[in-house]
């Protein structure tokens, strides 16, 4: 967090704030935006974003140009994200969350409940998909298979600071261990902020 | 020669000779005798042109169950070689076969080549000079030169007074006949080989029936063989041009030029698609004005030179001496010189009275309404517009250039396609002409409805073509291979353009143009790396740059951006346009750090 988040070039170029009318100028434009998100976005270990907070920084506004990517055309890149690839968008990088999604950890966040539809979304700068296969990698890497582990333990966990998915956002981690579950790699139990966890 | 190549324009159409005019124009023709067809596919190989001074009569023949109607035209008999020659140089009128153009010449060009004695038609205007003083004497009326002998009474010589000599008379009066009686072989006398040209008789229309003797001029029945009078062997119009095609080179029908044909008798057009009345009309009307010998006349000297100066010389004897008719009975030396001043002033003015008589006479002295009018509206162009002076001057003198331009009544009614592809052809000339340069200057484009401002202002108001005619006309160019090109942008603009102008040329431009900007610092301090993104433009900027009009710049910037070479920024300085470095990688030939 300490570092400045390195911005491409095209972030200090005039035309990139402007949505494009040509089809195939503007597919590169979203896929310019999203990658670009995607990078901030884990540059800043952030897995929700509100575009309403985005807008003032420096994301979606160049200060040095003067030039803003405005609600309705950051709505219209986090669109873009979240159709997959069949559908003409950017591979399911983002998900809109429902309006006042409950169980906000990040203060940070907090006030995002609220905003109205298509307010927050998540950024998959991994997909939960991506993140379960990392999980499952590093509990075999560590041989904790048939362990039992709290959902606490994985995101702040000392065995876990190494680990990239330290200090996870808990939905996030919940969505990749359900994943996880479907696969019929793991069993979570336990109450809503109490949950535990076995893999196998 | 009868039929010529023809030089066409960039429009397809018969290069004109200076002056000539156009007198009609008719499609859908057919041309028999003869292996002509006309293929649209090549019309620069295949148009032919007919001089009009070459045509010695044109019959009409009414349509007949299923054949078309169609007009004779039976061409001159050929003189000589030397005659030809000269008639290919003069070419007064032309006769396009692809689109039939009928032109009309009223050039001055061939003047020398014209003995002054045959261009004036009058039965008898033969002189003789006297050997002594050289003044040149009528003949007298009296005076047969197949009957007279050295005991016949000769007048003297008007300035000197002395006798002259019998052969010198007798020499001027064949000589004189000769050169009134066209088809006289070549052999009869040594005053042909003057080749004197056949202007002053040939061209008389109508049934050619009456033979002239060739010798005492007497105009025989045409089915005696010998002249009643004299005896002399007579030669029919029929016969003579049969004797004549000996000497030319036999008829070359080329099966795929036919530029090279010699028409054996007569040609005939078909008129399959009507019009053939009007055009018979005009070409008879043509045929009787014979303009062509007006261009062997000199000028009719403007009423102003002689009135206000009537002792000058030059205009006086330029109008006398063609005309030396008139029996001068007595007048020698000043007196006589003053008085012959006097009659060609006289002579002058009847002129300039006749020309304004008739119609037709008007036409003849068209030469000088012509520049009158135009002197007038380059005034009127010049004073009413408070625009630029420039601009109105361009105006005025394209005007003048679309005089021979072509006009709703020149054609014949009804056939509206006819008109509209001519016009077609008018816009293109008038396109890319390079005197005025319209297209050049404004960078090889503009707007459809610039061009029709333009073009309907150089009309001066006079056969204004309609908005709806004039898109018309402009969506035939590509049909008629002409070398302009209508476009359709995007946004539905028309323009019109050179027909190897392309989208790829312009991008080529841009594209230029957008390296450049990344190689030349801007000139305010830009937060952006304009070594790598260079500079936006705007539509003004590159209407600047390339010539265009504003609207077409923004054009060709959007088919640029159409097609992922340019992309946009919109900001509150308006509309900018960048190269499109979302899809094209920044090229980075200088390996800077990533901010």
């Amino acid at each position: 967090m300490t570092l400045p988040f390195p911005f491409p070039r095209e972030h200090n170029w005039p035309p990139f704030f402007t949505p494009q009318p040509n089809t195939t100028t503007r597919q590169d434009q979203l896929r310019k935006w999203s990658d670009l998100i995607q990078s901030w976005c884990r540059h800043h270990r952030q897995y929700r974003l509100s575009l309403i907070e985005a807008v003032e920084s420096p994301l979606f506004f160049n200060a040095t140009l003067r030039k803003r990517l405005d609600i309705r055309e950051a709505r219209a890149v986090v669109d873009w994200m979240t159709k997959s690839e069949e559908e003409g968008g950017g591979g399911r990088r983002a998900e809109w969350i429902p309006d006042a999604g409950g169980g906000l950890s990040s203060g940070v966040m907090g006030s995002a409940q609220g905003q109205g539809p298509r307010a927050v979304a998540w950024i998959w700068w991994k997909r939960p998909e991506e993140w379960a296969d990392l999980l499952v990698e590093w509990v075999e890497g560590t041989g904790q298979r048939g362990s039992v582990l709290t959902v606490y333990e994985l995101i702040q966990g000392e065995g876990t600071a190494s680990q990239e998915f330290h200090g996870m956002d808990t939905d996030v981690m919940l969505r990749s261990l359900n994943v996880l579950v479907k696969r019929g790699k793991a069993q979570i139990f336990g109450g809503e902020g109490q949950e535990g966890v076995k893999f196998f | 020669m009868f039929f010529k190549a023809l030089d066409l324009t960039t429009a397809l159409r018969p290069l004109l000779l200076p002056d000539e005019t156009l007198l009609f124009v008719q499609d859908a023709v057919g041309l028999y005798e003869g292996v002509c067809y006309v293929a649209t596919e090549d019309p620069r190989k295949y148009s032919v042109a007919i001089d009009l001074k070459e045509i010695d009569r044109v019959e009409y023949q009414a349509s007949f169950l299923k054949s078309s109607p169609k007009i004779t035209i039976h061409p001159k008999p050929q003189k000589n070689k030397a005659d030809k020659s000269r008639s290919a140089t003069a070419s007064p009128a032309l006769f396009q076969q692809s689109a039939l153009h009928l032109a009309q010449s009223l050039s001055t060009l061939p003047q020398s080549n014209i003995p002054q004695s045959s261009s004036s038609p009058k039965p008898v205007n033969a002189t003789w000079i006297c050997p002594i003083c050289s003044f040149s004497n009528p003949l007298p009326s009296n005076f047969d030169p197949t009957t007279a002998s050295a005991a016949t009474h000769l007048p003297p010589c008007l300035a000197c007074g002395i006798k002259p000599p019998f052969t010198t008379v007798l020499k001027a009066a064949i000589s004189a006949a000769t050169s009134r009686d066209s088809p006289v072989p070549p052999v009869a006398s040594p005053a042909t080989s003057h080749s004197f040209p056949q202007p002053g008789s040939v061209a008389l229309p109508g049934p050619g029936v009456s033979v002239p003797c060739p010798r005492c001029t007497f105009v025989n029945h045409p089915s005696l063989t010998e002249c009643e009078i004299c005896g002399a062997p007579l030669t029919s119009a029929g016969s003579s041009a049969n004797a004549n095609r000996v000497d030319s080179p036999a008829p070359i029908f080329e099966q795929s030029h036919i530029a090279n044909t010699e028409v054996s008798e007569s040609i005939k057009l078909s008129f399959r698609a009507g019009g053939e009345k009007t055009f018979h009309e005009r070409l008879k009307g043509a045929l009787v004005q014979r303009k062509w010998l007006l261009q062997n006349a000199p000028p009719v000297p403007p009423p102003s030179q002689a009135t206000s100066s009537p002792g000058l010389p030059s205009g006086v004897t330029a109008v006398e001496s063609p005309l030396p008719s008139t029996p001068r009975s007595s007048g020698v030396g000043i007196a006589g010189l003053e008085r012959r001043g006097l009659e060609a002033r006289k002579k002058n003015e009847m002129v300039i009275g006749n020309a304004f008589e008739d119609l037709g006479a008007l036409m003849a002295s068209a030469k000088q309404i012509v520049a009158l009018a135009e002197s007038l509206a380059r005034e009127s162009g010049m004073t009413s517009s408070e625009g630029s002076a420039e601009a109105s001057a361009v105006l005025s003198e394209s005007a003048a250039a679309l005089g021979m331009v072509t006009t709703k009544d020149m054609l014949s009614s009804g056939s509206e396609s006819l008109y509209l592809s001519e016009l077609a052809r008018d816009l293109a000339e008038y396109l890319t002409d390079d005197r005025k340069g319209i297209l050049q200057r404004e960078g090889g484009i503009m707007s459809l409805i610039d061009l029709w401002a333009v073009f309907n202002r150089s009309r001066n108001g006079v056969e204004l073509a309609s908005p709806s005619d004039f898109q018309k006309a402009a969506e035939l160019w590509e049909k008629l291979k002409l070398p302009v090109r209508l476009r359709r942008f995007k946004s539905g603009l028309l323009v019109v353009q050179r027909y190897d102008w392309s989208d790829e040329k312009t991008i080529e431009k841009i594209l230029d143009w957008m390296e450049e900007l990344r190689r030349i610092p801007p000139e305010d301090f830009v937060p952006w790396d304009w070594s790598l993104f260079g500079r936006a433009v705007t539509a003004q900027e590159a209407a600047h740059r390339f010539k265009w009009s504003v609207g077409v710049a923004s054009e060709e910037l959007e088919m640029a951006e159409d097609r992922g070479i340019l992309c946009r920024e919109e900001g509150i300085e308006g509309l900018r346009f960048w190269r499109n470095y979302l899809s094209v990688p920044v090229s980075d030939n200088l390996s800077r750090l990533i901010i």
